[in-house]
């Protein structure tokens, strides 16, 4: 059994004997993992390729959805009900828990339309609505300065660091309740790096994130919580300071001192 | 000899043969464009596109009608053909994907694509010529699009399979439904290719002489009723240059440029999309 540590505060999700097997495949990617998710923190998720990190991530919001066959079981809780029950409405689901990308996904369009898009979804067509919404996510991404004088311009002409921040100041504009990064900087240079972990950072104020790194200084330097998976199950999930100091688990330690990975 | 020696000399022998082979295809190329731009030039002047067609031996004809016709042919397989094409592309890639009805519907569609286009005109000869019983500007125009429809859909599905999925999964999980994200943001992405193949279907459509000789048929004057034969340019050229009559033979050569200037600009055009695109 995995060591999981207390999460005493609120949780955002809570994770309870799932399963996850790919379309096609014979064994599940994720044998009955448990897990709480706090509220208002930082959550990362680390391992070696191939543990289930990115499959677990890509549950939260159900985008496995969208290829037929992959199946769940088990239980993930989210503000009292079981969104992988199949009556959910993933519409709705992935307004509440958004999601960034390993790469930038800005769409071909301008920058403010795609800030907008989100927000258009929910039917806000208000233009000044509109207007200080997409104002006040490009601000809270830390993006704001660097378009504000070229918003009707093609968001593909942005860097990877800026179109990776148009990306999340898209995903806040619609005011989820988690945020799901999946590698978000391994497309990135040190410094771009550098300013999406401080976004990560400041974003926990008003959301729950949780993060799947390969990168554990990465790991560290953001989060409040780490789980370290290793082959479809949850090893240990604890305080990120007493994780990577003081690992309950001889696996995670092996892992943590690149013994292996 | 040494061994790079030989090897320096066996790359230029390939390239010289290799330069050659080039040099022969693109010199018949510009043959046939310098041949018809000579004649083709030599018979144009205003009549042809104001006037209709008229028995040989007349000093004044044009061509007209049969400009006027192949419009209407190509216009109207392009109406129909394009929505049809664009839907049934988009089918296949968004969602039938790798499913065993996708991939049947693909190779049959490829398969349609290298028929012969003969073939198709006979087919259409049956099941709307006989029936009706006479040639008619529909039978030209479904014939047409037939031949167009595999060509728009392949095109399609190519193009919005270049689309990153990851693009398709960032709007999903905005909690965008299905058909706003094929219509909002992947048709957005695959614009130019779409484009591109739309361009390149009416090209190669536009250039079909068979499949309309027993389909649309001929008229020798302005018929714009598409229940009746109608002219279009490439019947026209086929009767006019197989004629013995010399004024005749000259507005074969005024059609035969009109219609490659039409053929070679679209395609033009086309690259031009596709290269824009590419160059992003």
């Amino acid at each position: 059994m995995a060591t999981i540590v207390n999460v005493t505060q609120e949780k955002a999700l809570e994770v309870k004997e799932f399963e996850f097997t790919y379309a096609g495949a014979d064994a599940p990617s994720i044998k009955k993992l448990s897990m709480p998710i706090a509220k208002n923190s930082v959550t990362a998720l680390i391992g070696p390729s191939g543990c289930g990190k990115t499959t677990l991530l890509r549950s939260f919001n159900r985008i496995h959805d969208l290829y037929p066959g992959n199946k769940y079981k088990g239980e993930i809780i989210f503000e009292n009900r079981n969104i992988l029950d199949h009556k959910e409405d993933l519409i709705h689901l992935r307004t509440q828990i958004g999601m960034i990308f390993q790469k930038p996904t800005a769409f071909p369009m301008s920058i403010f339309d795609n800030v907008a898009y989100g927000l258009r979804l929910q039917g806000i067509k208000n233009k000044t609505e509109l207007q200080d919404r997409i104002q006040k996510a490009l601000q809270d991404a830390a993006i704001w300065n660097e378009v504000k004088d070229r918003l009707k311009h093609d968001a593909n002409g942005l860097s990877g660091g800026q179109q990776q921040r148009l990306c999340i100041a898209r995903a806040i504009a619609v005011e989820p309740e988690v945020l799901l990064f999946d590698e978000p900087t391994s497309a990135l240079d040190p410094i771009s790096t550098a300013g999406i972990e401080e976004l990560v950072v400041a974003l926990r104020e008003r959301v729950s994130i949780i993060i799947v790194t390969h990168n554990m200084q990465q790991a560290a330097r953001v989060s409040d919580y780490t789980g370290f998976m290793y082959l479809g199950e949850l090893v240990e999930l604890g305080r990120t300071e007493e994780l990577f100091v003081t690992p309950k688990e001889k696996l995670t330690e092996e892992y943590i001192t690149g013994k292996f990975g | 000899m040494t061994h790079t020696q030989k090897r320096i000399l066996m790359s230029r022998v390939a390239m010289t043969f290799s330069t050659i082979s080039a040099v022969i295809g693109i010199g018949f190329l510009l043959w046939i464009l310098g041949v018809l731009v000579s004649n083709g030039i030599d018979a144009l002047n205003t009549d042809i596109f104001t006037l209709e067609g008229t028995p040989p031996g007349y000093e004044k004809g044009g061509l007209k009608h049969a400009l006027i016709g192949q419009l209407y042919l190509v216009g109207i397989a392009a109406l129909i053909g394009v929505p049809l094409g664009i839907l049934a592309g988009t089918f296949l890639s968004e969602y039938g994907q790798r499913s065993k009805l996708a991939e049947i519907i693909r190779d049959i569609s490829d398969i349609m694509m290298s028929a012969p286009s003969i073939v198709i005109g006979a087919f259409v000869y049956a099941i709307v010529v006989a029936p009706m019983g006479h040639f008619s500007g529909w039978a030209g125009s479904i014939a047409l699009t037939i031949i167009m429809l595999p060509i728009i859909l392949r095109t399609t599905d190519d193009m919005l399979s270049l689309v990153p999925s990851t693009l398709r999964e960032a709007a999903f999980a905005l909690g965008a439904p299905k058909y706003k994200v094929i219509l909002q943001v992947v048709y957005r992405g695959a614009k130019a290719g779409i484009l591109t193949g739309i361009l390149l279907g009416i090209a190669r459509v536009a250039g079909e002489t068979a499949p309309l000789l027993f389909t649309s048929f001929n008229d020798n004057f302005l018929n714009t009723d598409m229940m009746e034969p109608m002219a279009s340019l490439t019947v026209t050229m086929y009767n006019y240059a197989t004629s013995p009559y010399e004024d005749w033979q000259k507005l074969g050569w005024a059609a035969a440029f009109i219609l490659s200037m039409f053929i070679l600009s679209l395609n033009i055009i086309g690259k031009l999309f596709l290269m824009k695109k590419k160059g992003r």
